[in-house]
């Protein structure tokens, strides 16, 4: 999807050739990957080098299993899903530093380390936001997040609380693709500075890891941002009974994946869209800009919900 | 050869359930990575075994039904402490270079000192009565996040509002430590500029 909305960004056509509209690219690329040797280059720390592929996976299969994709489609409904989701997310810096460290080459290891302070700073402000959205809907629990949303549209998070809703939710935005590495934050592997990035010297399946944890984080951040601002798998209702009865008629599911797929597009858009800060302009745009903004937001929030709460 | 010392009955039964066998098969797990961090030569590779140990140890508070406090350990340990540990590693050292070799005496003194601790440990635990047969688990959501927080922040007498203060007036001081130590003096500003 993302090759064929960056062609459709830049008047191309993307993939065509196989299937319709090359629906199957994918297909057909994993199995390429899957097909091709592994191998670790000369020099490299042997364990580290295949250990770090595996660590990047762990977290956003972790976020997976918390998400709740229906009114009871969800694989572990924990009581402390949001802190479980922080916590986790520490995996994939781990990850990405040793990954970079063990092929044993420099653009690697730059990479790793502009990504590894990259993410630690944003998970920051990450942090701080889902922490808004714990304050005002009063559980860590995914499930309890997304029916204090129930009611008509203007009962999601994003609008129920006026301007800091939507305040938060861009922030929010910011901050996970940051988090992601994702352009226009992907000092990390910037291509024309650092050839690949931290995964530079990997081919094969281990490669195929680190792309398939990439892409599993931005369905999984789309996915969190729909349960904490959008409303999860509640359908937008508008008030109105005889419309809302058609859209409380298709399930949960489907509604779900609208929104992720919605959020997925944003993402994409924002990629092929903005240029890519400097390194220390990120890093300032972080500290300096985010992080106070932030805390506003959540003092602001304190206090919305002690006076009108 | 210690005449006061009572070697009580063995005090551990191990009623083998699934969670009995899981907790231990951790605790191998924890004190196997626990010793290679030690024992690696490359200082790295020992970052590394240090993380599988955390993440052990906070499996464990799992399986005690300490959840919140086994998501700490993760949060703080793993993916702040031992993130920037690996960073200082990755930025300064020489991880080319060989090992360095601890010296007979050091290690003489740490086997004394480990086995003074062992010793101690037994001494003194192993004749508390209530140790061997105390209530296993904690009431029903005694260690969840509502209650923990609730008496954190509570002012009666089961709140630990003073000392959660203090630690917060704590981390702030490290924190202006932290800004005081990059921040940039005069002079070096001046400097920049003349550079530029």
């Amino acid at each position: 999807m993302e090759r064929k909305v960056c062609a459709h960004i830049q008047c191309r056509l993307g993939p065509m050739r196989l299937g319709w509209h090359g629906t199957i690219q994918t297909v057909a690329d994993v199995i390429k990957m899957l097909f091709k040797e592994v191998y670790a280059p000369s020099g490299a720390d042997k364990l580290m080098f295949y250990l770090a592929p595996l660590i990047v996976l762990i977290a956003p299969f972790i976020v997976c299993a918390l998400i709740p994709f229906g009114r009871n489609l969800v694989v572990a409904d924990v009581s402390m899903g949001i802190p479980l989701i922080i916590a986790v997310n520490g995996f994939g810096v781990l990850g990405i530093l040793l990954g970079g460290w063990s092929s044993n080459n420099k653009y690697s290891l730059l990479g790793a380390l502009r990504s590894g302070a990259q993410m630690i700073s944003y998970e920051i402000s990450f942090t701080m936001i889902l922490l808004f959205v714990v304050m005002i809907s009063g559980s860590t629990n995914l499930m309890s997040i997304t029916l204090g949303q129930e009611g008509t549209i203007l009962d999601w998070w994003i609008f129920k609380i006026p301007v800091l809703g939507i305040v938060a939710f861009i922030l929010f935005f910011i901050s996970s693709t940051a988090e992601m590495n994702r352009a226009p934050f992907d000092i990390a592997e910037a291509e024309q500075e650092l050839t690949g990035g931290y995964h530079t010297e990997y081919n094969g399946t281990p490669f195929a890891m680190f792309y398939l944890a990439e892409y599993i984080a931005l369905v999984t951040n789309s996915a969190l941002a729909t349960t904490c601002f959008l409303g999860g798998f509640l359908p937008p209702c508008i008030g109105v009974a005889f419309v809302d009865n058609y859209l409380n008629m298709v399930p949960g599911v489907v509604w779900f994946f609208a929104k992720v797929y919605f959020m997925i597009w944003c993402y994409m858009m924002v990629r092929w869209t903005f240029v890519r800060p400097r390194v220390d302009q990120l890093m300032d745009f972080e500290w300096k800009f985010l992080l106070p903004v932030n805390l506003v937001l959540l003092a602001t929030g304190a206090a919305y919900i002690v006076i009108w709460g | 050869m210690f005449p006061n010392l009572t070697i009580p009955d063995f005090p551990l039964s191990f009623p083998m359930g699934g969670i009995d066998i899981a907790f231990y098969a951790v605790a191998i797990v924890m004190l196997v990575t626990a010793v290679f961090t030690v024992a690696v030569k490359n200082i790295l590779q020992s970052a590394v075994a240090l993380i599988f140990s955390f993440v052990a140890t906070a499996i464990l508070y799992l399986l005690l039904h300490a959840e919140f406090i086994a998501l700490a350990q993760v949060m703080v340990y793993v993916g702040g402490v031992v993130i920037f540990v690996v960073f200082t590693i990755l930025l300064t050292s020489h991880l080319g270079e060989d090992a360095f070799s601890t010296k007979i005496p050091r290690l003489f003194a740490a086997f004394a000192l480990s086995i003074a601790f062992v010793f101690v440990m037994i001494k003194c635990i192993l004749p508390v009565e209530s140790l061997s047969s105390g209530v296993v688990s904690a009431p029903e959501g005694y260690s969840g996040l509502e209650q923990f927080s609730l008496r954190l922040l509570g002012y009666g007498p089961d709140g630990f509002i003073i000392p959660f203060e203090v630690v917060s007036v704590l981390l702030l001081m490290t924190l202006i430590c932290a800004i005081t130590i990059a921040r940039k003096t005069k002079d070096e500003v001046e400097k920049e500029k003349a550079v530029k």
